[in-house]
C-alpha cells in the first residue's frame, strides 16, 4: 500500500522527495513521523475553504476570540490546529429568496467584517491569494468569504459585483434548494442545469475573480459550469462519492473532470457525506440531510445558529442510542486519498464544513487539524504533496481565477 | 483682495444690475476672471438624482444627453469636479425591498465609474477628491438619501459605507423607522433611541450626517448627539422661501456653530416664494403634473423626476406657474452666507431630481454662478469655499472625527 503510494506520487514528479523519504520508513518511529508532521504542519498555509462559523457570530453567547465549549471553530483553537486561512461561509436557507436573502447576505458579509475588524491583532481580511501569504507571513489568521448558494443574489447580477466587491471570493451555485438559475443536486430540476441567466452569473464570478463552487449543485448543473467557467472550479466542501454514495458528494468521473480543467475537490468531513453506513443509518432515521434540516428550520423558527446547534444535538443522541454509527476522522483521510489517487495531489484540499455539519470522531473541532498532515505523511505523502492539500492547491486555484479576471477586464 | 470690502459696494445694489462697479474692471474682465477662478477651482455637488436614469436603463454618462442635467460632457463643460450620486427610492419602500434597491444602485454607481475610468473615479475621502481633480478627472461620491434604506439595520449602513457611500440624509418625504421626516406627521418625536445609534455608527464611519428632508425636532436632536459636523446636502433658506424643506435661519446658524454647511438645492419650489405659493394655491396643478408624468413615466422613476422638471417647464411656460430665474439661487447663496457664514455654504443642485429655474437648466451654466457671485463683490477664496472648498473641508472633519480625532477647527 505504501509502495503503490510512493509510486503513485513520483508520477507526480516528486522523485526526489519521496526517495529522500523511502529510507526512512523502516526506521521511522511514530514519534519521529509526529515531531515531522508537526513542523510540517505549523510552517504550511492550512486553507480550510468551508466554515459555517458565521451564523455564530449571531448569537450573543459565541465570542471568536475566546475558546468556546461548544462549535468547532474560534481564534485559540484556530490557532492551536494551526488553521491560518478561513472561508466564513455566507448561508441563509434556500427557500428565503429575493431581496431578504439579499439583506441577510449582507449581514452576514458584515459580521465576518466587523468580527475581524475587532480582532484585527489576530485577523486579516483576506481578498487575493497574496493577501493570504501575507498573512501567513504577519502571523495572521486570514478571514475569507463565500456565499453558500446563488439565491443570495436576489436574481440580481449587479449583487455578484456588490459581493465581489465587499470581499466575497467564492459563490457556491445553489444550496440544498434549487435557485433562480441553477438546480441543486438535493432538489427536482427546473432548469435542467444552469439557466442562461446563470451562465451569464458563472461569466460574471470569473470576470470579478470569484471562484465558481460547485459543492451542491446537480451533476448537469457542474457540468454546465464546468463548460461556462473561463477558471477552473473547486467543489468548496464535497467528498467522494465512490466511498459515500451521497448525492453531495462528487462522483469519479465529476472529479476527472474538475480536475482535468484545474479545478479543486475540498473534502468535507461531515460524516454522512464520508461513511456509508452512517448515511445508509443517518437517512433511515431523519429521511435524508435535507428533509432533517427542514425540519429543524421549523423548530428554529429559521435560526441559522439554533440550527446547526440542534442537529448536532440529535446526531449525538441517536449516536449515543446505538442508532447511528461512529465514524472515525480516518475517513476524511480516505476521501482525501481516493482523490489523490484519483487525480493527484494538485486538485484536492480542505472544506471540513466545521460549525455546519456533524464532525466524525477524532475531529472534533480545528485544533485537531494536525492530525491530517500526520496521517498523509504516515501513508507516504511528500511535505509538498501535503502542503498542496493544506492549502496551497486552494492559492493556486485562487491565482488562477485572479488572472482570468484580470485577462477579462482588460478585454473589455 | 479684501472681501469685505468689495461685498458692501454691490450689497447696496438689487439682484440682477449688471456691473461696472469696480473702477477698471469691465463684465467682460470679469466673465474672464470668473472663467479661470471656476476652472481652476475644485466644484463639488452635494446632490444629484442622475442615479435613477440609471436604473430604467438606457441611460449612460458617457455621451451628451438631449435631457436631463448631468453626463460627463456637460460635467466637463460646467467644471463640475466633484458629484455625489443620490442613492434614493421613495420612502414607501421599505424592508430588504429598499435594502436590495439601493445596493443595485451603488452598483450602478461604481459600474458607470468602471465603464469611463478614463473621466471618472470612485472617491470616499476629501484626499481622494483633490487627488481626482489632480488628475483631471471627474471625483464620483454617493450619498443615500432616506435612512429607510437601511432597513433599521447598523449592518447594511456599514455595508454602504464600505462600498463606498460617504453621506446618508436621515429621511426621505416621509419618517423613517427612527426618524421624522419634514414633510410627514411626527412619530419619534424627532430622532429615536436607535436613530442615535445610527448619528454614533455614521460618525465611527466617517459618513456625513446629512439633515436636509429631517424635521425641525430631528435636524435639534441630530446636532446634540453627532460628534461630527453635520451637513444639509440639498436644502435653501426658509427665509426667503418658506418650505419646511428649507433652513431657517435659527437652524443655518446652529448647523454652523458645529461646523457644519446648508448646500443650497436649486429646486425652483425651494428658490421661489411666489412659486410656493402658486403650488400650494391650486394642488390641481401638481396633480396634474404628477398625472402626465405617471402617464409617461410609468413607474420608472429616473423618467418621473426628468419629465417632471420638463412638464412643470411647460406650465411655466404658459402662464400657469411664475417663472423663477436662474439668480435666485445667488439671493440664497448670499442669505445663507450672511446669516451663518462664508466658511458654512455650498452646492446641493439637486440636479435630474428638482425642477431648475431658467438659466440653470444643467451642469453646464454652474460658471454663472461662480461670475455672480464675483459680481456681488465675493472674494475669489470665499468663491471657492462655497462652490467646494467647505464641503471638502466637511470632510476632512468627519473623517477625523472617524478616526477619533477632533475636527480641525
Amino acid at each position: 500500500m505504501r509502495h503503490i503510494r510512493t509510486v503513485g506520487l513520483c508520477v507526480f514528479g516528486c522523485v526526489i522527495a519521496a526517495a529522500a523519504f523511502l529510507p526512512r520508513i523502516p526506521s521511522a518511529v511514530a514519534d519521529d513521523i509526529s515531531e515531522r508532521a508537526h513542523k510540517l504542519h505549523f510552517s504550511s498555509i492550512v486553507l480550510d475553504t468551508h466554515d459555517d462559523t458565521t451564523q455564530r457570530f449571531f448569537t450573543n453567547t459565541y465570542d471568536i476570540a475566546k475558546r468556546n465549549p461548544d462549535g468547532h471553530v474560534d481564534i485559540p483553537r484556530m490557532r492551536e490546529g494551526g488553521m491560518n486561512a478561513i472561508f466564513f461561509s455566507i448561508w441563509i436557507d434556500g427557500r428565503v429568496m429575493g431581496p431578504q436573502a439579499v439583506e441577510k447576505a449582507l449581514d452576514q458579509i458584515d459580521a465576518v467584517r466587523e468580527n475581524v475588524r475587532k480582532n484585527s491583532k489576530d485577523m486579516v481580511l483576506a481578498r487575493t491569494a497574496e493577501d493570504v501569504r501575507r498573512a501567513h507571513k504577519e502571523g495572521k489568521i486570514a478571514a475569507l468569504m463565500g456565499v453558500e448558494g446563488g439565491h443570495m443574489i436576489g436574481n440580481d447580477i449587479r449583487m455578484v459585483r456588490i459581493f465581489a466587491d465587499l470581499g466575497v471570493r467564492y459563490m457556491t451555485l445553489s444550496h440544498f434548494y434549487n435557485d433562480e438559475w441553477a438546480d441543486s443536486s438535493t432538489d427536482k430540476p427546473t432548469h435542467n442545469g444552469l439557466t442562461d441567466f446563470g451562465k451569464d452569473v458563472v461569466r460574471e464570478m470569473n470576470r470579478q475573480g470569484m471562484l465558481v463552487d460547485i459543492s451542491h449543485v446537480s451533476d448537469k448543473t457542474f457540468y454546465d459550469a464546468l463548460e461556462v467557467s473561463k477558471a477552473p472550479l473547486i467543489a468548496s466542501h464535497s467528498s467522494c462519492r465512490a466511498l459515500c454514495n451521497h448525492v453531495r458528494d462528487m462522483s469519479d468521473d465529476m472529479i476527472k473532470a474538475l480536475a482535468a480543467k484545474g479545478g479543486v475537490i475540498q473534502i468535507n468531513y461531515e460524516k454522512s457525506f464520508i461513511d456509508q453506513a452512517y448515511k445508509d443509518a443517518y437517512d433511515k432515521e431523519t429521511g435524508g440531510v435535507v428533509q432533517h434540516l427542514s425540519q429543524l428550520a421549523k423548530n428554529c423558527n429559521n435560526d441559522e445558529a439554533c440550527i446547526s446547534r440542534e442537529m448536532a444535538k440529535m446526531q449525538e443522541k441517536l449516536t449515543a442510542e446505538g442508532k447511528l454509527p461512529h465514524v472515525s476522522w480516518e475517513r476524511i483521510i480516505d476521501h482525501i486519498d481516493h482523490a489523490v489517487k484519483l487525480v493527484g495531489a494538485d486538485h484536492v484540499g480542505l472544506g471540513s464544513d466545521f460549525d455546519g455539519a456533524d464532525m466524525p470522531e477524532g475531529m472534533e473541532d480545528a485544533s485537531k487539524l494536525p492530525k491530517i498532515t500526520e496521517a498523509l505523511l504516515r501513508k507516504g505523502y511528500s511535505d509538498t504533496d501535503v502542503r498542496k492539500i493544506l492549502g496551497e492547491n486552494t492559492l493556486r486555484i485562487m491565482e488562477q481565477a485572479e488572472r482570468v479576471s484580470r485577462e477579462l477586464q482588460t478585454q473589455q | 483682495m479684501p472681501s469685505e470690502m468689495l461685498r458692501t459696494i454691490p450689497a447696496l445694489l438689487s439682484l440682477g444690475i449688471t456691473l461696472a462697479l469696480v473702477p477698471g474692471m469691465t463684465a467682460d474682465d470679469l466673465t474672464e476672471r470668473a472663467r479661470k477662478l471656476h476652472f481652476s477651482s475644485l466644484v463639488v455637488d452635494t446632490h444629484d438624482d442622475t442615479t435613477q436614469r440609471l436604473m430604467d436603463g438606457g441611460f449612460d454618462l458617457g455621451p451628451r444627453n438631449a435631457d436631463g442635467s448631468i453626463d460627463i460632457p456637460r460635467m466637463k463643460e460646467g467644471g463640475l469636479g466633484a458629484i455625489f450620486f443620490s442613492i434614493w427610492m421613495p420612502s414607501k419602500v421599505k424592508g430588504p425591498e429598499a435594502v436590495q434597491r439601493a445596493t443595485a444602485q451603488i452598483e450602478a454607481v461604481r459600474d458607470q465609474v468602471r465603464k469611463h475610468s478614463n473621466e471618472l473615479v470612485l472617491a470616499t475621502t476629501a484626499a481622494q477628491v483633490r487627488e481626482a481633480h489632480r488628475q483631471s478627472k471627474i471625483a464620483v461620491l454617493m450619498g443615500v438619501e432616506g435612512g429607510h434604506m437601511i432597513n433599521s439595520d447598523l449592518g447594511v449602513l456599514r455595508k454602504y459605507s464600505d462600498l463606498g457611500v460617504r453621506y446618508m440624509t436621515l429621511t426621505h418625504s416621509g419618517n423613517c423607522e427612527w426618524a421624522d421626516s419634514s414633510t410627514d406627521k411626527p412619530a419619534h418625536n424627532g430622532l429615536s433611541d436607535f436613530g442615535k445609534d445610527v448619528i454614533r455608527e455614521m460618525n465611527r464611519l466617517g459618513m456625513m450626517v446629512d439633515i436636509s428632508h429631517v424635521s425641525d425636532k430631528t435636524f435639534r436632536d441630530v446636532l446634540e448627539v453627532s460628534k461630527a459636523p453635520v451637513f444639509a446636502s440639498h436644502s435653501s433658506c426658509r427665509a426667503i422661501c418658506d418650505h419646511p424643506r428649507n433652513i431657517t435661519d435659527a437652524m443655518m446658524r446652529a448647523l454652523a456653530a458645529k461646523g457644519g454647511i446648508i448646500q443650497i438645492n436649486f429646486h425652483e419650489g425651494f428658490l421661489s416664494q411666489e412659486f410656493r405659493n402658486a403650488e400650494k394655491a391650486d394642488p390641481s396643478i401638481n396633480n396634474a403634473i404628477a398625472a402626465e408624468v405617471q402617464k409617461r413615466c410609468g413607474d420608472k422613476e429616473g423618467c418621473q423626476l426628468i419629465e417632471g422638471d420638463k412638464i412643470t417647464r411647460e406650465y411655466v411656460l404658459q402662464g400657469k406657474l411664475p417663472r423663477v430665474e436662474w439668480t435666485k439661487i445667488i439671493e440664497h447663496i448670499d442669505h445663507a452666507v450672511k446669516v451663518a457664514g462664508i466658511d458654512h455654504v455650498g452646492l446641493g443642485s439637486d440636479f435630474d431630481g428638482a425642477n431648475m429655474p431658467f438659466g440653470m437648466e444643467d451642469a453646464t451654466k454652474l460658471p454663472k454662478i461662480t461670475e455672480a457671485l464675483l459680481q456681488k463683490g465675493y472674494s475669489d477664496g470665499d468663491v471657492k469655499k462655497i462652490l467646494g472648498e467647505n464641503s471638502l473641508r466637511l470632510m476632512s472633519d468627519v473623517e477625523r472625527v472617524s478616526k477619533g480625532s477632533k475636527p480641525a477647527r
